[in-house]
C-alpha cells in the first residue's frame, strides 16, 4: 500500500489519480483486484479481454489527454526513465527522494509482473509478446513499437528483404497498435464507433524514404504513432530501425480517409470516431518537409535521356492477395507496379523512396496493366551516390482504363551488399 | 523433370567443414532449403546459446539468440514457433496456405542451417558440392485441420530421414502452440539431381555418410497411416478440365535467385483455377503437388481444375480428417505451359466445407 500512496503523491491532480482510475478500472473490467493500483496507472498498454476493451479505455481517455502528468510515463518499458517525464511540481510536493524510488520501484515491478501476467488475449503464450508478438505502446502510450525478424522467404534476389515485406510489417503495426490501444472494431483496422456506421479507413496516400535495407535474419523494430491530416483524414507515420544498431531502416508517412464500407464513398469523420481517436494523435512526423521534398523534386535537370516507357499487360489478383473483404491488399500494388519497371533498373538499383497514390480499389476480378516511365538519370545536386540515381512515374490501371494507383520512386545504386560481406565473414 | 533448386552461392560460401570435431556440425539432410524463393544468406548458426558455446568461434547474432527455434534434446528434430501475421491472412481471415507453405520452408531452412549445414543454408554436403550435385523437390503433400488465425502462433516441428535409394523425405508437425493441438501435417520428397547435366542421382554411400547422420534411424513419419493421402498417386486426366484459369504470369517477387518460379507460388496457381463457389463454401484440407518441370518468368502457365469422383476420393480413415465424406470436395490439377502445354506440376486438392 505504501507503494499506493506513495504514487499518489508521484501523481497529483484529481483527474489522474490512481484511486480513480482504479475504480474506473474495476468498473470496466470487475477483474484483477489485487492489482488494481497499478492497473489505474498503467491503463492502457494491457488492455482487458476483448468485450470490454472499449469501456476501460474510454474511462482511460480523459487521464491521458486531460492532464500533464502523464501516467504512461510509468510504464513497464525500461527504456523510460521515470524522472525523465516528471513534471516540475512533483518536485515541491515529495516528502523524501527515498520514499519516492520505494515508490517507483514497487510501481516498475508490480507494473512488469503485470506486463507478464496479464494474458489479454487467451491463447498468447507470454514469452512471445515482446519478443516476436505484438509489440507494445511505448513514450506517453502514443508510439507502438513491434520487432519482427526478417524470415527465409520474405527476401527477394539480391537477399535483403523486399519492399513489400517492409510494407507488410507496417500494416501488421499499424493493426496491432489499434488492437492494443484497444481501438479494434470488427474488421481490421476500423473503430468500434467506425464498425457501428460501417465505416473503414482507407489508403489514399503512402510515402517511404528507405535507407538501408535489412537481410535474412535481422531483427527490425518499427515505431508507429497517428495524428490528425485535415478535418476528416487520419495520418499514420513510421519509423523503422535495425534492432542491433538502431540505424534507420525506413521512414514513412501515410494519409487515410474514411468510407462507407457499403457505398465506397467517401466520409467525414464523425465526432465519436475523433474522440475515440484523437487522444492518440501525435504530432511527431516521420518525414521531415524537407526530406519529404528532397524524394519527390519534380525541378531537377534531366541528363536529356528521352523517357522510356514499358508496360506489363494480363496482371490478375490471385486469391492470396485479397483481404477479408476480397479486396486487393494495398502492399500489392507495389509488386504490380514494379513489374514493369525494366530489370535493368532493377538489378543494379534498389528503392530509396515511393509515393503512393491510390485512386481506385480493385478486386479478384479486375485484369490490370502496369506503366513505367523511366525518366532517365538524374543529375540532382547532392552527393556523388546521386549521380546516376534514377527517377520513375508509375500507373497501375485497370484495362478498361480506370487508374489504380499511381507512383513514384527513386532509386540509387546499390549499395554494397552487407548481406554478402556477412556472408565471408562467416567463412572464416 | 523436377523442381530444381540452386544458388550460384552455393559455390561461394564454403562448407565450414564436415571433418569438423563436434557431432552436431555434421551435415545433415535438409532438402527443403530451397523450397522456395529465399536465397541464403550468411550462415546463421547456433539456434541455441549451448550449441554457440560449442561451435566456438561463430559469433551469433542477436537475431539468433533470440530465433525461437532449437534441435530437441536428441538432434534430430528441430521446433520453432511462429506468430501468425495480418498479411498472411486471407479471406477466411485464416492463414493461407501458401503462408503456411511458406512457414515450412522457414523451418526447413532454420533447421539445416542449426544442425551445422554449409553456410548457404543447404543440405548440399561437401561431397555433394564437389560434384554438383543439388536436391531437388519432387512431391509435397500438405494436410491442414485447422488454420490459424491472426496472432496465433504456430509451432513446426520438422525432421528429415532417408527415402529409398535416391532420395530424402522432410516431415513436419504443425501445432497450435496454445493448447499443442496438431493441426497440420505435412511432407515433402526430394531427390538428388547433378545441377549441371540435369539428371537424376543415386545417393552415393559416401555422400550417404555425410548427409544422414542426422536423422532418426528408426523411420517416423508425419503420415504413419496405411493408405494415407501422401502417397496417392496422381493421374493424368486427358478430358477437358471442368474449371481453369489461363495466362498465369509469374511475377518477379515469385522468383528465385536463379529466375525460377518458386514452390510456394505454384500452389497460388493451382487454386486459380477453383471454381469461386467452392473457396466461398470450403477451406482447403490437403493438397499434394507432383513437380515436374520449372517455370521461369516469361512463360504463361494454364491452370486447370478436374473434379475427381468414385474410388479415387479419399477414404477417411485417419482421425484427422474431415468428419464427413459428403463435405468434402476433391479435385485434381494440372498446370502447364500454355503454349506447348507441357505438364509443370500435377496435383490433388481435397476440401472440406467450411462451418458458417
Amino acid at each position: 500500500m505504501a507503494g499506493f500512496l506513495a504514487a499518489s503523491a508521484f501523481f497529483p491532480g484529481p483527474g489522474s489519480s490512481p484511486a480513480a482510475s482504479a475504480r474506473s478500472s474495476k468498473n470496466a473490467t470487475g477483474e484483477l483486484p489485487e492489482n488494481l493500483s497499478v492497473r489505474g496507472i498503467v491503463a492502457k498498454p494491457n488492455p482487458p479481454p476483448a468485450a470490454l476493451q472499449v469501456k476501460a479505455h474510454a474511462q482511460a481517455l480523459p487521464k491521458v489527454n486531460g492532464t500533464k502528468v502523464n501516467l504512461k510515463t510509468v510504464n513497464p518499458d525500461m527504456e523510460e526513465t521515470v524522472p525523465h517525464s516528471a513534471p516540475k511540481t512533483f518536485y515541491n510536493q515529495l516528502p523524501d527522494w527515498s520514499m519516492l524510488l520505494a515508490a517507483i520501484t514497487t510501481i516498475f515491478l508490480a507494473a512488469e509482473k503485470q506486463w507478464t501476467l496479464l494474458d489479454w488475449k487467451p491463447k498468447k503464450p507470454d514469452m512471445l509478446v515482446d519478443t516476436f508478438g505484438f509489440g507494445r505502446i511505448i513514450q506517453d502510450g502514443l508510439v507502438f513499437r513491434q520487432n519482427f525478424m526478417i524470415r527465409s522467404y520474405e527476401i527477394g534476389a539480391d537477399r535483403t528483404a523486399s519492399i513489400e515485406t517492409l510494407m507488410n510489417h507496417l500494416q501488421e503495426t499499424a493493426l496491432n497498435h489499434v488492437r492494443t490501444a484497444g481501438l479494434l472494431g470488427d474488421g481490421f483496422g476500423a473503430t468500434p464507433e467506425m464498425s457501428k456506421r460501417n465505416l473503414i479507413w482507407v489508403v489514399s496516400k503512402i510515402q517511404l524514404l528507405v535507407e538501408k535495407y535489412p537481410a535474412w535474419g535481422d531483427m527490425v523494430q518499427v515505431d508507429t504513432w497517428v495524428a490528425a491530416a485535415g478535418k476528416n483524414g487520419m495520418r499514420r507515420d513510421w519509423h523503422v530501425r535495425d534492432y542491433n544498431s538502431g540505424q534507420t531502416i525506413l521512414r514513412a508517412t501515410s494519409v487515410w480517409v474514411m468510407m462507407h464500407k457499403k457505398t465506397r464513398r467517401l466520409s467525414k469523420m464523425p465526432d465519436e470516431v475523433r474522440a475515440e481517436i484523437g487522444p492518440y494523435f501525435n504530432d511527431r512526423s516521420a518525414i521531415t518537409e524537407e526530406q519529404g521534398e528532397k524524394s519527390v523534386k519534380t525541378g531537377d535537370k534531366l541528363d536529356g535521356d528521352a523517357t522510356k516507357q514499358f508496360i506489363r499487360k494480363g496482371l490478375t489478383p490471385r486469391w492470396g492477395d485479397l483481404d477479408v473483404n476480397q479486396h486487393v491488399n494495398n502492399v500489392k500494388y507495389i509488386g504490380w507496379i514494379l513489374e514493369s519497371a525494366p530489370i535493368s533498373v532493377l538489378e543494379k538499383h534498389e528503392l530509396a523512396s515511393m509515393t503512393l497514390d491510390y485512386r481506385k480499389e480493385c478486386g479478384r476480378d479486375s485484369m490490370l496493366q502496369s506503366l513505367t516511365t523511366v525518366s532517365g538519370e538524374c543529375t540532382s545536386t547532392g552527393t556523388k551516390q546521386q549521380a546516376s540515381a534514377i527517377k520513375c512515374d508509375h500507373l497501375l490501371q485497370l484495362e478498361s482504363g480506370a487508374d489504380i494507383v499511381k507512383a513514384h520512386t527513386e532509386w540509387r545504386p546499390k549499395r554494397s551488399h552487407t548481406a554478402f560481406e556477412r556472408a565471408s565473414d562467416e567463412i572464416h | 523433370m523436377l523442381r530444381c533448386h540452386t544458388l550460384p552461392q552455393c559455390r561461394l560460401l564454403a562448407q565450414p567443414g564436415a571433418g569438423a570435431g563436434v557431432l552436431r556440425r555434421r551435415v545433415a539432410p535438409g532438402g527443403t532449403a530451397r523450397w522456395g524463393a529465399a536465397p541464403r544468406v550468411s550462415g546463421v548458426e547456433a539456434s541455441s546459446p549451448s550449441r554457440a558455446a560449442v561451435e566456438g568461434g561463430e559469433r551469433p547474432s542477436m537475431a539468433e539468440r533470440l530465433r525461437l527455434g532449437s534441435l530437441l534434446e536428441d538432434g534430430l528434430s528441430y521446433k520453432e514457433s511462429f506468430i501468425v501475421r495480418c498479411y498472411e491472412v486471407g479471406i477466411n481471415k485464416t492463414a493461407t496456405v501458401e503462408t503456411i507453405a511458406n512457414l515450412l520452408q522457414e523451418v526447413g531452412c532454420n533447421h539445416a542451417q542449426s544442425v551445422g549445414f554449409s553456410t548457404d543454408g543447404f543440405a548440399t554436403t561437401t561431397t555433394m558440392r564437389e560434384l554438383g550435385l543439388i536436391w531437388v523437390t519432387n512431391r509435397m503433400h500438405i494436410e491442414i485441420y485447422k488454420y490459424p488465425a491472426w496472432g496465433d502462433v504456430v509451432e513446426i516441428e520438422t525432421w528429415c530421414q532417408e527415402d529409398g535409394r535416391i532420395g530424402t523425405r522432410r516431415d513436419w508437425i504443425l501445432k497450435d502452440l496454445a493448447n499443442g493441438e496438431v493441426i497440420g501435417r505435412a511432407t515433402s520428397k526430394w531427390v538428388m539431381m547433378n545441377q549441371n547435366t540435369r539428371r537424376l542421382q543415386r545417393v552415393s554411400d559416401e555422400v550417404r555418410d555425410e548427409v544422414f547422420v542426422h536423422c532418426p534411424k528408426a523411420p517416423r513419419l508425419a503420415f504413419p497411416e496405411e493408405n494415407n493421402g501422401s502417397l496417392k498417386k496422381i493421374p493424368i486426366r486427358t478430358d477437358p478440365a471442368e474449371h481453369s484459369r489461363l495466362g498465369l504470369v509469374p511475377r518477379r517477387a515469385d522468383l528465385d535467385m536463379n529466375q525460377h518460379v518458386n514452390n510456394v507460388t505454384y500452389i497460388g496457381w493451382v487454386l486459380e483455377s477453383i471454381p469461386q463457389d467452392i473457396i466461398d463454401s470450403h477451406e482447403l484440407q490437403t493438397i499434394t503437388l507432383d513437380y515436374r518441370r520449372e517455370c521461369q518468368h516469361d512463360d504463361i502457365v494454364d491452370s486447370l481444375t478436374y473434379i475427381e469422383e468414385g474410388e479415387e476420393r479419399c477414404t477417411n480413415g485417419s482421425a484427422f480428417a474431415a468428419p464427413h465424406p459428403e463435405e468434402q470436395r476433391q479435385f485434381l490439377h494440372c498446370l502447364r505451359f500454355a503454349g506447348n502445354g507441357h505438364e509443370i506440376n500435377r496435383g490433388r486438392t481435397v476440401w472440406r466445407k467450411l462451418a458458417r
